[in-house]
């Protein structure tokens, strides 16, 4: 017993040292539950006021850029209102139920905290579960996808961005219909990587690569990125490097995403696994 | 006694709110992030309890882990640098001994003892930091590359603020 004193006493600062890095290693293990922590978003809110106002100054000082991609996607969902309507008037059905084909809901939020130079990426954006945002929602920029939601709070969630080692999505090569998993490798915030395509596919440089709606989380169709680069590794795959259509150091408006039909979709996959 | 702990809460927040309102926002190229607020750990008195010295550095590596949302990265390097502490300021001592109940300042003992003290520290704490957050060793490398460059700037930082102290 008095040996065991002894010895505590000895090494009293190595046992504390071993006690507090394996209970930040604990933390460290246990990160994937961490972000829908209500304690978190109570220390959390105190820097939301400093970040909403440097994120307002910073919108501000852009207001050119906004205006500019504003007018650009206008002009694109004209075009395919047009589409639509033109295109339905031969059509013979009458369906006074509004949410008879709608599958997506479409919400606009503001990112209010970003970073770009950790390896695992995470934002936030001002719309929580007040305004309809779940967990595992699928958000996008104007120009790509930017992540999925990771967290919410009454006003607002965390995205795990595409710009996040944990991050993977389902997607495809437009030209040719084959699909493959994109994820980033921590090193540009430009560039993601497409694995998963066989070698015999044909690829060239400049491909659009779009989600598949197999995750239940993007729907199909959304635009990631173009091919910049790719060449053959080991086994029977290539390596793809993707030109990310959204622009991470200035994102500032993004979309949520959410699949109203989602929870039909995974019971029926989940009856057949 | 009273005076110290009041100064040295100060200094806890004067630096936690740099870094999280300023430096975490500082967003060079994804190879630079300077954590300047391991400064606190180098500013703590000579003759601290270790143990006391341990507990304030989990203090200090939990709450910017809150505020940047990175659990348990900062905390444990933080700790680790609390822990190495002693040993460096043993191996680096003047030759006259420390001064009783100073802290380690550019002031007493001199610029080149502060550059030595501050890389050595600050070298421990960015390696544990970068290799940590990434959990890999793919990319040993790079994730090198970013210890270095970040340690560069966070000591660029923390000599400009010793400095300005010392002007005072």
């Amino acid at each position: 017993m008095r040996n065991l004193l002894n010895f505590l006493a000895r090494y009293n600062n190595l046992i504390i040292f071993l006690i507090l890095e394996g209970l930040s290693f604990y933390f460290l293990a246990s990160r994937n539950t961490y972000h829908n922590n209500r304690v978190v978003f109570a220390f959390r809110g105190l820097t939301y006021g400093f970040e909403e106002k440097i994120t307002n100054i910073h919108n501000y000082l852009n207001l050119r850029v906004i205006n500019k991609n504003l007018a650009a996607e206008n002009v694109a969902l004209k075009n395919n209102m047009e589409r639509l309507v033109k295109g339905d008037k031969s059509l013979f059905s009458s369906v006074s139920d509004s949410v008879y084909k709608q599958q997506y809901l479409h919400m606009s939020a503001e990112v209010i905290d970003n970073s770009i130079n950790r390896q695992k990426n995470f934002f936030m954006i001002n719309k929580g579960i007040r305004q309809g945002v779940k967990v595992d929602m699928a958000v996008t920029s104007g120009e790509g996808v930017a992540g999925v939601v990771v967290g919410c709070s009454e006003n607002y969630s965390i995205v795990m961005s595409l710009l996040n080692l944990d991050f993977k999505v389902s997607t495809r090569i437009k030209s040719n219909g084959y699909f493959g998993s994109l994820s980033w490798d921590g090193r540009d915030y430009k560039q993601a990587i497409l694995s998963e395509i066989p070698q015999h596919v044909s690829v060239t440089v400049g491909d659009t690569v779009v989600t598949t709606g197999y995750s239940a989380i993007f729907p199909e169709g959304v635009m990631v990125g173009t091919v910049s680069d790719f060449k053959k590794i080991g086994g029977d795959f290539y390596k793809i490097n993707i030109l990310l259509g959204t622009d991470f150091k200035k994102l500032q408006f993004v979309e949520i995403i959410g699949n109203m039909k989602k929870t039909e979709q995974l019971d029926l996959q989940h009856l057949f696994q | 006694m009273i005076n110290s702990i009041f100064r040295y809460g100060l200094i806890f927040v004067l630096l936690i709110l740099l870094q999280v309102l300023l430096f975490n926002n500082i967003q060079f190229s994804g190879y630079i992030n300077p954590y300047i607020y391991v400064m606190f750990i180098l500013l703590l008195p000579v003759e601290i309890p270790a143990w006391l010295m341990l507990l304030l550095s989990f203090a200090m590596g939990v709450t910017i882990d809150y505020f940047s949302g990175s659990p348990g990265v900062h905390s444990s390097a933080t700790v680790l640098a609390g822990f190495v502490r002693p040993y460096v300021l043993r191996v680096i001592s003047p030759r006259d001994g420390y001064e009783s109940g100073a802290s380690p300042s550019m002031l007493i003992y001199g610029f080149r003892w502060f550059l030595t003290y501050t890389l050595v520290i600050i070298l421990v704490h960015h390696t544990a930091l970068f290799y940590l957050e990434v959990f890999r060793f793919t990319d040993f490398f790079r994730t090198m590359l970013r210890v270095l460059l970040s340690s560069l700037f966070s000591i660029i930082f923390i000599l400009l603020i010793e400095f300005y102290r010392r002007g005072k």
